[in-house]
């Protein structure tokens, strides 16, 4: 259990906190674009990319961290569209789109796993990944077309691996009363990962890190988001989780580490995907950004690492209700 | 098979969404195709009920797609009645050619006719070339059914005008059968005047034989050559 004190969304201090902070970021970050824009120095196709990036994150952001302060329900049906999408992009990225039954047991499976969560059935929850697995597996067999079967069935896997039981992890969260805090803090903290990582590897420069896979990266900037994220999960961790066995400046610092390392390799993971498939953006859904999965990609691997790091030390949801719809 | 291992992303990934309605290489995903398959559905047993739809020679359409169905075009039900004879992997790849002027004319349009009918547009008096070479590497490689209306419109006297070349280019020179179809009753069905069809006139499908134009050469000579025939073997069903 998370602690929590009573009251309605803005109960927890850190709820409040987080979301004053991203209103002044959005705030700050509009007034310091409209400066760039006022100076005249920026070419004016810098400029439009700037408003639209700002402009993406201002329907973005209340759609994520909307759905958290609305409840449970809200958090795992967003986490559900969102599983969707990113399965979309993904599907008619890879080709796999065209596989009609693999494509339509892949859309039930994150149905169900999300309504497991809904449902707060733990057990059906855990089950879903390795029954799906084989599901995937043999549910091709009948159409008599071995051709291309290891392909497709790994791109399968693989899919609801990412998109289906990962990010499910992030709905599952809210089943725990003390939720808010935690989700907010991990959609935001992937959010700055990102940032931090752009910025120092612009201030700092140097090698690169991985330049096949991404051009732009630099070891200077990976290494500085890990000091930036870590600090603040851990400084931000441990006013969540005060006087729990998670509130040990070794598991708070590892916690941190561990949503910068994760969320980089989110990254990278998709921009593997990406240059594999010699594709630059994943969609067009978020003018300025791509796809849903350029956008989210960071909380794939973020999602499952942190909910079974809190699950250890304190489980989710344990006085709350269980199979409140199956019964 | 190493080709069955190349990734293939979709042919419309990038694009818009109002491109993405417009364009020949628009490919549907789930949700296109469930679309497709509850308005397919419902236009069969529509024209099952109201227009007790007959359809006659059915063993010549080709066992697999690719293939392209040509038919005289006299009413906006004659898509709808040729999508409506086929079956299975057929039925879900066939697309309708329709003229982008109407079909495609706003975004509420351009969708229905996208998801519902599975139409691809065709933009008449217009530079088509680079778009005819789409259609045809795309017949082929993704396999698909082609619902095409050579005259190039809709005819207002009942009476068929001759094929366009246009056709040729699709399948001169490659095995992919044309199959000649005949719609009787359409155009009182559904007169190229009125705003909705009218239920309780008798609608048929007669399916001719397919036709293959492997030798037939990629110019225009050629084209004219496949057009003809095309003409010939679907006039030859009306009698």
């Amino acid at each position: 259990m998370i602690p929590h004190p009573p009251g309605g969304a803005f109960a927890h201090p850190v709820t409040t906190g987080i979301i004053l902070a991203t209103l002044a970021v959005l705030a700050l970050s509009g007034l310091a674009i409209l400066a760039i824009s006022k100076s005249g120095r920026a070419e004016p196709e810098f400029r439009k990319e700037l408003w639209l990036r700002w402009g993406s994150w201002c329907v973005l952001l209340p759609l994520m961290l909307g759905p958290v302060l609305l409840g449970r329900e809200w958090t795992i049906a967003a986490v559900t569209v969102l599983s969707l999408f990113c399965y979309r992009e993904y599907a008619r990225a890879t080709g796999l789109f065209r596989e009609r039954v693999l494509s339509l047991v892949i859309v039930l499976g994150i149905l169900a796993v999300n309504f497991a969560a809904l449902d707060h059935w733990y057990g059906f929850f855990t089950a879903l990944w390795p029954l799906m697995a084989c599901l995937l597996a043999v549910c091709t067999i009948p159409l008599d077309r071995p051709a291309g079967y290891i392909q497709r069935t790994a791109l399968a896997i693989l899919a609801f691996m990412l998109f289906g039981a990962g990010l499910a992890h992030l709905g599952y969260m809210a089943n725990d009363p003390g939720y808010r805090p935690l989700v907010l803090l991990l959609l935001t903290a992937v959010a700055l990962n990102d940032v931090a990582a752009f910025t120092c590897g612009k201030l700092i420069g140097g090698a690169k890190l991985l330049p096949a896979t991404s051009p732009n990266k630099t070891v200077s900037g990976s290494l500085g988001a890990v000091v930036v994220t870590t600090t603040l999960v851990a400084l931000v961790g441990a006013a969540i989780f005060r006087g729990t066995p998670l509130a040990n400046p070794v598991w708070l610092v590892a916690m941190g580490a561990l949503v910068s390392v994760a969320g980089q390799a989110g990254d990278l993971l998709l921009s593997s995907i990406k240059r594999d498939l010699g594709i630059k953006d994943m969609g067009t859904v978020l003018p300025g950004h791509g796809g849903v999965l350029d956008r989210f990609n960071s909380l794939l691997l973020v999602a499952p690492a942190i909910f079974h790091l809190v699950q250890y030390f304190l489980g989710f949801g344990l006085t709350a209700p269980t199979r409140v719809i199956t019964g | 098979m190493m080709e069955d291992w190349k990734l293939r992303p979709a042919r419309d990934l990038g694009l818009r969404p109002a491109e993405r309605l417009r364009s020949l290489g628009r490919e549907p995903g789930l949700f296109g195709l469930g679309v497709n398959a509850a308005w397919r559905r419902a236009v069969r047993a529509y024209l099952r009920s109201f227009h007790g739809f007959r359809v006659e020679g059915r063993e010549n359409l080709p066992a697999q797609p690719p293939f392209v169905m040509v038919a005289n075009h006299a009413s906006h039900l004659d898509a709808l009645a040729l999508s409506a004879a086929l079956r299975g992997p057929a039925a879900r790849r066939a697309h309708a050619m329709a003229a982008g002027d109407l079909f495609f004319a706003n975004h509420a349009v351009a969708a229905l006719s996208a998801y519902a009918i599975n139409a691809l547009p065709v933009w008449r008096g217009r530079s088509r070339r680079a778009d005819l070479e789409t259609m045809r590497t795309r017949l082929a490689e993704d396999g698909l059914v082609y619902i095409l209306f050579p005259e190039g419109t809709r005819s207002r006297s009942g009476a068929m005008a001759s094929f366009q070349p246009g056709l040729g280019m699709l399948v001169a020179g490659t095995e992919i059968p044309v199959v000649p179809c005949w719609i009787e009753g359409a155009r009182e069905a559904w007169p190229a005047h009125a705003r909705a069809p009218r239920p309780f006139r008798p609608l048929s499908l007669r399916i001719g034989p397919p036709l293959r134009f492997s030798d037939a050469p990629q110019t225009r000579e050629g084209w004219q050559q496949v057009a003809e025939s095309g003409e010939i073997a679907t006039r030859s069903l009306s009698l």
